[in-house]
């Protein structure tokens, strides 16, 4: 009862919030959320009246960086560690500047989506000038841009298309902090690194995913893809430091070594 | 001034790069108008506090968290540098209720600090939000535990996030805050952190106290993080191991 008034509040107040949407047919389809009635988070659904205490404070409260996220792009990763898993992701993109972005990721585009972690996307200038070991978490964005796999929900392609050009040249490096695809209900263990669909396996995201992405977004990625055939990064292929897992067949984990805590110079 | 003073000293010209164009600015204010942000539109709550690095008390950061209560014990955050419009997207952090912390297995214990400390000393505020506001959001934070991973380690003058997610922690006593950077705070947003410790007096930590596994650096044990390189496909006996590695 509470959490389905939670959410019809929480719809008014998006709609108050960003007053000058226009709810485009792709909006009005289902979102992820709507449709999964599973319970996602561990925990008892917010009680009313907190959340109602906790809307007043919001209104006297500025949220300005949450007000700088531009986008909203759906798309998908993988797991370094273990690139059979893939998890369909949903960016929302603040861009700082013409080769430098910053995404917080989420794995629904629904009001009680999860948090799963933070995606930077860089140009290839920028990428080119790391070193070979930073080089080394980065991935390329080329392949699921120019296959339509990366869709910005509700824009028209025509819209979207430069800013498509630019990214299609970016690298990206994703941290996942909430592996909610193995059912975590709450964000366990430590960060892990993410790595972007490619074209070969075990790059590849599954044909069912994308037909169901592609299905509730009321889009399609193979039209996507050829309208997208003739993007050109210039520089031809995706710098060869990237993508680390074609070289050797390898991902990354992170682990914690106990050392002598610094107390500082205080 | 040099990276470990206090206050934000970062000019977003500093990220390499070439400022934004009109066009593009143009461009995604349009296509920003027909989307939707539904999870970006939950975060209702801005709290300020300040983390330091599993390993060294002295490098401390000023955290901008951007809350949304997921659920009645489980809140997700995204940490920036600054309020601002051009802010940094530094970190994540969540946090549980006492109750979800002391369901976790041992080794996931050790990654989460406590949040009584923060909250009862006033360091830990709401920008924008007299005490009375804010009281009520307070007194439920003083019992959680939080678990904070930082991807870019401005403090270092990193001008892009380089290298591994690094796990912060938070203070726990008097005597830890850099003196400087909390003086920096409280002018910045004119508050004042002995005015909060006074109106928060009467709030309390865990029920059951803080758990000893909690906050590790305590005991000495500071925690670095490491990188390993591990096949990038795993079989089928190996695929079920993946939660107990972490």
């Amino acid at each position: 009862m509470c959490f389905a008034r939670l959410n019809t509040s929480n719809k008014a107040q998006e709609v108050a919030t960003h007053t000058q949407h226009t709810h485009t047919h792709a909006q009005m389809a289902c979102t992820v959320e709507e449709m999964d009635s599973e319970q996602k988070v561990v925990g008892e659904s917010v009680p009313l009246k907190t959340s109602l205490l906790e809307r007043g404070a919001k209104a006297l409260q500025s949220l300005t960086p949450i007000h700088n996220f531009q986008q909203h792009v759906c798309t998908w990763a993988k797991y370094s560690h273990d690139m059979k898993r893939a998890i369909e992701t949903h960016h929302y993109v603040t861009r700082l500047n013409e080769d430098f972005l910053q995404c917080a990721v989420f794995d629904s585009d629904g009001t009680n989506a999860r948090l799963l972690g933070v995606e930077y996307i860089i140009s290839y200038k920028i990428f080119s000038a790391l070193p070979e070991e930073e080089r080394k978490l980065w991935h390329s964005h080329l392949y699921e841009i120019k296959h339509g796999l990366w869709i910005n929900p509700g824009v028209p392609e025509a819209l979207q298309r430069s800013e498509l050009e630019k990214l299609a040249g970016t690298y990206g490096k994703f941290w996942c902090t909430w592996q909610s695809d193995r059912g975590d209900k709450i964000p366990l263990g430590l960060p892990v690194l993410m790595m972007s669909p490619q074209e070969s396996s075990p790059g590849l995201i599954s044909e069912e995913a994308i037909r169901a992405r592609d299905k509730r977004y009321d889009v399609s990625s193979t039209y996507l893809a050829q309208t997208r055939a003739d993007i050109d990064v210039g520089l031809g292929a995706v710098h060869p430091s990237a993508d680390h897992w074609k070289k050797n067949g390898k991902g990354f984990v992170i682990e914690l070594k106990e050392v002598d805590m610094v107390k500082g110079s205080m | 001034m040099a990276a470990s003073g206090p206050g934000p000293v970062f000019q977003s010209q500093d990220i390499p790069g070439e400022p934004k164009k009109t066009s593009t600015v143009v461009l995604e204010k349009t296509a920003g108008l027909l989307q939707s942000f539904k999870p970006i539109a939950s975060i209702h709550a801005h709290l300020c506090a300040f983390h330091f690095y599993a390993y060294d008390l002295g490098r401390q950061v000023e955290a901008h968290h951007f809350c949304t209560h997921m659920s009645e014990d489980v809140h997700q955050c995204l940490i920036f540098d600054t309020p601002k419009k051009d802010a940094r997207l530094i970190g994540i952090e969540y946090i549980v209720t006492e109750k979800v912390f002391l369901s976790l297995p041992e080794d996931e214990k050790r990654l989460w600090h406590s949040h009584e400390y923060e909250v009862k000393s006033g360091v830990l505020f709401m920008p924008g939000l007299p005490s009375v506001a804010e009281k009520a959001q307070m007194k439920h934070l003083a019992k959680t535990y939080g678990k904070v991973f930082h991807f870019w380690q401005i403090d270092k003058g990193d001008t892009i996030p380089l290298g591994l997610p690094q796990l912060m922690m938070a203070l726990t006593a008097d005597g830890q805050l850099n003196p400087q950077l909390g003086k920096d705070v409280e002018e910045r947003f004119h508050i004042s952190f002995a005015e909060n410790r006074k109106q928060r007096a009467d709030l309390e930590g865990p029920d059951k106290g803080i758990h000893p596994s909690a906050n590790p650096w305590l005991q000495g044990k500071g925690l670095v993080p490491e990188v390993l390189e591990v096949e990038c496909v795993r079989n089928a006996a190996d695929s079920s191991q993946t939660s107990s590695e972490l």
